[in-house]
Formats: C-alpha cells, structure tokens, sequence
C-alpha cells in the first residue's frame, strides 16, 4: 500500500503542477493541449516523482529509466512535470515555450533539445521505439526500465499493436507501457467513432500485463508504479489509466473543444480556481 | 558456423548474390562490433549466419516494417548500429514516415539495405522498387547509394561503420547480380562515384544494374567506332559533383540510365547539379520507368517494354553524336 505521506506530496506537485499549466496555457498565445495534458498529469508526477529512476543532476545518467513520451503533444506537460523535479526551469519553459528555436516545442524535439529521450509527435510511434531501447537494454544487461506513455485515441494506430506483439513476443519484462485512457480523441468521443471497448483484454490478448488503475488517485498510481514486475519479469506490462480529458478545471473536462486551446486571462483565473476549490476539499479530507 | 564463401576469382558478368555477401558482411561487423544488430522482417535468410551466432542481436519482428523502423530507432538511441535488410517497397514505402520521423528527423545510424532495386523483382507492381530513391533522398539526414556490383556492398557497409547519419543502401535484384570490378582494383565511398569504362565520345551515367548493362552496351558501340564512358554514380545522395561536371567536360554527351522512374531518380538528381551548376552538357538524355505499373516478366523484357534497354540506350546514344 502507497506510503499516505508520499501520495499527498504528490497529490500537492500535481495541483502546482496544474495550475502551472493553466498559467503557461493563459500566456501562450497559440494553443496548448491542456485536455490531455490534464488527463495525464496525476501520471506524469506519479512517474517523474516517484516511479522512474531519475538523476535531475544529470539528465542522461547511462542508469536512468526511460521515458518516452509517445503522445508527443503533450510535451509542455512532460517538461513542467520535470521542471518540478528540477531537470528544467518553469520561468524558461513559460518565456520560451512554443517560440522560434525554443527547446521546448508544441512536440518533444531532439534536434532543439537534444537531451530529449527521443523526439515524438507523430502518434503511434513511440512504444516501437521503446521496444528497440527494452531490446538494447537487456542485451547490454542493463538494470534500468522502458516506459511509454500512450494516449489511447494513438492506439488505433496499428504500429503500436506491431510493437505490443513484439514486446510480449521477445518477453520484454523491462518494458513498461502506460495508457492515459481519457476516453476521448480529438473529435470524438471513445464509441462514437473508433470502439474502446474491452480495452485491457486487448492488451492482455497480445499477451501483456495489465494494471488497471483510477488514473486521478495518487495512491492507485503510486501502488501501479511500486508493483511493476522485476525486469527479468517474461511479459511485458501496460498500466491502462483510466483517465478525464481537461480533469480538474470544470469547464473542460469531457468538451471535445479543449483538446487544444488557448486561455483568455479571465478564463484562466476561473481554471485556476477550480483547481485551488478542488485542492482545498482534498487537502480537509487528508 | 560456417559461412557461405563470397567468389573473389574477378570474372566480369559472372553471377553473384549480393544478398550473401551483405549476410556475410553484416555477420562479419556483428563479430568485430558489439553494438551491430541485425532487424528484418520476415526476410531474414540471408542472415541466418548472424541470427545463429548473435541471437540476441537479431530481431525478426514478423511482417510489420513499420514496427522494424521503429524499434531500430530505439536501438541506435542507446547506442547500436541497426542494420535493416529486406524488400525495397516495404521497407521504404510502407514504413515511409517511420523512417523520416523516427530515423531521420533523429539523424540515427540506421542501415536499410534493400532488395529488387527497379523492376528486377519479378513480383509486379506491389514488388518493384520505382520511387524509392525519389522518395530516401527527400528525406533530410539521409544518404541514398544504389549498388550493382555485389562485392562493393561490403566496402561500403564497413565504411558505415563510422558514419554518423542513417543510410538507405539499394540492391538490385540481389539474388544474381554481376560483378563489375575485380575486388581491390576499385575505390568505394559513400559520396563518391567511379568511371567504371573509359571513353570521350559520351557518358553513360547509371546506379545499380544499369551499369553493366551500360558497359555492355558501350561495347556495342565500341565495335561501331563509338567511344563511350561509363560513370557507376552509385552514390546519389551525397551526389559527386566533382566527377559529374569532369564527365561532362570531357564527354559532353551524358545518357543518365536507371531502373527506376524518369522523374526523381538519379536523373533528377544531376538534372538539378546541372541546372544549379550552370553546367550544359551538349545533350542529356535520361533513361528510365515511365509513369507506368509495371506487370510481369524479366528485367530485360521489362526494360525493353518501357524503353529503357540497351537497344534503346544504343540509339540514344548514336543520335547524340550525328546531331
């Protein structure tokens, strides 16, 4: 069971960590992902916070788990999670974020930060080449682990299943998939368009172990993370997250229009409140 | 194990798989380099030797291209130097964009060595390799070679051993394709070109399989008083400039031939040096696939059909000189 202390100094960087986001998105004058970014915030402090082995003193320790971030568009949220962490500074990200040669970009960019684990974007694409760092890994009998965060809209990309087939093929043990399952796209709504339905049985059927988890609830995340199997483990494991789109500002969660936007400053101070009310209940609960 | 010998006895035109003597290649750098890995998908005969002795560096990831672009992207940010073998169309077409996006945009040392460069695979249209080097050579990062003569695979694939970007090699038919140069008596290098037949009334510039059927055909012509240089510009991207524009200086006639489409091959490539260059050769004319799908048949049924075989190379030239 997840140490109560621990979970609620999570829980305490992921409310700073959103309202971080609200004001990078309220200052940005072009459009931030802010719906998937909230969906996979609770994750991404779960895991740069406490689940991966990280060094913020040196950004490329050979020991270092990997991370790659395989819904690219959610970089802002993977470097604010990080600046939390010290890798990065939150005042540079916000001046620079989004502008010309910045090496924080709308999508995770090697060529302008090079100390990136690997550029991405373009959906579908990461967890092949987390498979190709798993490979390397145990070859070179390494301790670390491979992550890969998902979306699950990017799973209906079928390179991602040539990948899952791969990894359980191979007994990638060392590969650790997590899927923000917002249960939405860009467009849609998941069963309006492309159906979700048995979801983990997917994964499972490929031949994966599966965790599934309340995506918001420190604790399950915190517990996901401590329980992954040793690296010499013979599957591979995906932590299906089921997650809200926009969770934590009222006005966003489950609208398909705040899959991207921008933030007028009235708008934001209205998020940001929602997030502070949202804290404050949580923090009279503790 | 035991590996297959690759011929080293120089006999001009005789038959060598240039598939085995990448497998032998590749089998070779895995022994000397512990970051060398082996990723096919589904085409992995010609590696049976590496899979054997390095099994956990060779990765077949079934049939899924996309997915072997991928994972070789993952193996070369940690460091290793993937090499990809298989079938051109597959692993240039259908893994396009994991090849840009993954390999290139990261300017990773990926090797793609492909096979059934132009319409020398026999499988009809879903086999043949027309646009590949049209489409490798867009790509930013990426170097593009065409090799005919079997044995210069294994020179070039120990020079990439040291360069730092991704590389996509195309083979010709690569069961059977002919060698052209006595081993050691050539210098090969990525960006280079070679004359592969002294001459001055012209040049043929060709990649691939068209060099030899370039020689043979400068032969013909030979007998009729004609004398005509073959350039192998194997390498396309970096292209050699140096040798194009000497070529044309000195034989003003240029024939670019090659087995793949007219627009944005080989031909293209020179037809935009020249143009940049300021350089006008006396006449240039281009060989190659017309904006065709091709069927079925051998190489030279097919070349004659689209008119791109020696005949037709013949009378091109011909006419250059009476004009």
């Amino acid at each position: 069971m997840a140490d109560p202390k621990e979970v609620q100094r999570l829980e305490d960087l992921a409310y700073e960590m959103r309202k971080k986001l609200l004001n990078l998105c309220g200052h940005y004058e072009g459009a931030v992902h802010i719906g998937g970014d909230l969906s996979m915030t609770d994750l991404l402090i779960g895991l740069w916070h406490h689940g991966l082995n990280v060094d913020p003193k040196d950004i490329r320790k050979p020991t270092r788990d990997r991370f790659i971030l395989s819904k690219g568009h959610g970089a802002v949220c993977m470097y604010i999670a990080m600046s939390l962490r010290g890798f990065f500074d939150y005042d540079d990200i916000l001046a620079k974020y989004g502008k010309l040669d910045s090496p924080y970009g709308m999508h995770v960019c090697k060529v302008y930060l090079p100390s990136a684990e690997c550029s991405s974007g373009s959906l579908g694409q990461g967890l092949a080449v987390a498979v190709g760092m798993a490979f390397s890994a145990r070859q070179k009998k390494q301790g670390h682990r491979v992550y890969c965060m998902m979306g699950d809209g990017e799973t209906c990309e079928g390179e991602i299943w040539e990948a899952a087939n791969t990894a359980a093929s191979y007994k990638l043990g060392n590969l650790i998939g997590i899927v923000d399952k917002n249960n939405q796209l860009m467009s849609s709504f998941a069963g309006e368009a492309m159906s979700f339905e048995h979801y983990s049985d997917r994964w499972k059927a490929f031949g994966w172990d599966v965790i599934d988890i309340d995506g918001h609830d420190m604790a399950q995340i915190v517990d996901a993370l401590d329980s992954v199997p040793p690296i010499t483990h013979q599957r591979p494991t995906v932590i299906v997250a089921n997650t809200i789109k926009g969770k934590g500002v009222s006005f966003m969660e489950k609208v398909v229009g705040w899959h991207a936007g921008s933030l007028s400053k009235v708008d934001m101070e209205k998020a940001i409140a929602d997030v502070e009310a949202a804290h404050a209940k949580a923090r009279s609960a503790r | 194990m035991t590996m297959p010998p690759v011929k080293q006895t120089f006999n001009f035109g005789s038959f060598l798989s240039a598939r085995s003597v990448m497998g032998t290649t590749i089998h070779d750098l895995g022994q000397k380099y512990d970051n060398v890995w082996a990723l096919v998908a589904d085409t992995g005969g010609a590696l049976a030797a590496f899979h054997k002795d390095f099994p956990d560096r060779f990765i077949d990831v079934g049939i899924a291209e996309q997915n072997c672009a991928g994972i070789a992207a993952g193996l070369a940010l940690e460091g290793n130097i993937p090499f990809i073998a298989g079938m051109i169309p597959f692993m240039t077409m259908r893994a396009c964009e994991q090849v840009r996006t993954e390999i290139c945009y990261q300017d990773l040392p990926v090797r793609m060595i492909g096979t059934g460069g132009g319409l020398t695979s026999g499988g009809g249209s879903t086999h043949n390799a027309m646009e590949d080097i049209a489409i490798m050579k867009s790509m930013v990062n990426m170097t593009v070679l065409s090799i005919g003569d079997p044995n210069m695979i294994k020179d070039i694939l120990h020079q990439s051993m040291t360069y730092p970007h991704p590389m996509f090699v195309r083979l010709a038919q690569g069961k059977q394709d002919r060698v052209l140069y006595e081993p050691g008596t050539k210098e090969f290098g990525i960006g280079k070109g070679l004359v592969a037949r002294e001459g001055k009334d012209a040049s043929i510039i060709a990649h691939g399989e068209m060099v030899f059927e370039a020689i043979e055909t400068a032969k013909t012509l030979a007998a009729e008083g004609i004398d005509v240089r073959v350039v192998d510009m194997y390498s396309i991207k970096p292209l050699d400039k140096e040798l194009l524009f000497k070529t044309i200086k000195e034989t003003k006639n240029i024939l670019v031939w090659e087995d793949h489409l007219m627009e944005g091959g080989l031909a293209s490539t020179i037809s935009d040096a020249l143009v940049d260059g300021a350089v006008k050769p006396k006449h240039f004319k281009r060989l190659g696939i017309p904006q065709a799908y091709a069927g079925f048949g051998s190489g030279p049924e097919q070349r004659k059909k689209y008119g791109y075989d020696r005949e037709t190379a013949a009378t091109a030239i011909r006419a250059m000189l009476q004009k």
